[in-house]
């Protein structure tokens, strides 16, 4: 990645979150990120949404369709 | 995801062991998977369906087809996986079948979902903003605003942490066409989320924004300017 602009690291950022790609693409970005303020706002507020979302209260099924589903689960395990 | 991975190969209850059981006869064991994996295959069909009603008929109907199947499931891949794939197929025959159902190059060719228009710092301390029901409600209703293709990315990949490999494989796409969904997913729901957690912009950092700005634009005219 000889040039990076703004647009070339976006696409990247997914990648360089995942701690995937090359030494020499995540140089190139960090490089650009040290001057870029916007590009350095979006990869930092979409790690912030990646932990507000990975810290959320775990999702729970609502009672009502977990009792439905065991319900039928019942009738079909009965079975013979 | 990890403490699932533990599970599944150790104890008397990982799910290998109560497939087995299952096999050989003891149906009373499909229960205890129905209840490890119950959570996850109702997000996932939601996530697919964007709707409680048909995310539950179709959360139903993959028990129903893994517990008819299940002499199917081959070991190569983790059960978890297999039933993921399954719930993902029943969720997508069902969106299919709708009548309002938008095609999918329409959706994927959006330019304007990858490019971020807030640009503010978010606040350091979410959790002290909102309390814990408030959060869940807040991201909650950004994955269910994503558009479907990219909602089941994110769901697969970032709530449940499918590897990429996995959520590719579930999904039936490949794994670039996975990631470029995955990164926009994630710049979609960077924007949604950022009018709860952003920091108000200050009259002074307006105003050097603005000034940085200016100076970027005139900076460019003059280039081009230059270059004719």
């Amino acid at each position: 990645m000889k040039t990076t602009d703004c647009k070339d690291v976006l696409a990247n950022s997914s990648c360089y979150i995942d701690g995937e790609g090359s030494d020499e693409l995540r140089q190139a970005l960090e490089e650009h990120i040290s001057r870029c303020r916007r590009c350095r706002v979006v990869f930092d507020t979409t790690g912030k949404m990646l932990k507000i979302v990975t810290d959320a209260e775990p999702f729970e099924v609502p009672l009502s369709v977990s009792a439905r589903l065991y319900a039928r689960l019942e009738k079909i395990l009965s079975e013979v | 995801m990890v403490a699932d991975m533990v599970a599944e190969r150790e104890g008397p209850e990982g799910d290998l062991v109560l497939v087995e059981r299952v096999l050989a006869g003891d149906r009373r064991a499909f229960e205890s998977l129905v209840r490890r994996h119950e959570r996850r295959i109702f997000r996932v069909t939601l996530a697919v369906l964007g709707n409680i009603e048909d995310a539950e008929e179709a959360m139903q109907d993959t028990f129903v087809k893994a517990f008819r199947h299940l002499d199917q499931f081959r070991k190569e891949s983790r059960f978890s996986t297999w039933l993921t794939r399954i719930a993902v197929n029943e969720a997508i025959q069902k969106r299919n079948a709708r009548k309002n159902f938008v095609p999918l190059a329409e959706v994927e060719t959006a330019e304007e979902h990858i490019t971020p228009k807030r640009h503010e710092e978010w606040k350091s301390n979410p959790e002290r903003l909102y309390g814990k029901q408030e959060i869940h409600r807040i991201v909650e209703d950004a994955i269910q605003s994503l558009p479907q293709i990219y909602r089941e990315a994110f769901v697969l990949r970032d709530v449940e942490e499918l590897s990429a490999e996995e959520a590719a494989e579930v999904l039936g796409i490949t794994v670039p066409a996975l990631k470029s969904r995955l990164l926009r997913a994630r710049l979609m729901m960077r924007e949604t989320l950022a009018e709860k957690f952003e920091e108000p912009p200050t009259l002074k950092t307006k105003i050097i924004h603005k000034a940085v700005d200016v100076r970027i634009a005139v900076a460019m005219r003059l280039m081009r300017a230059t270059s004719r």
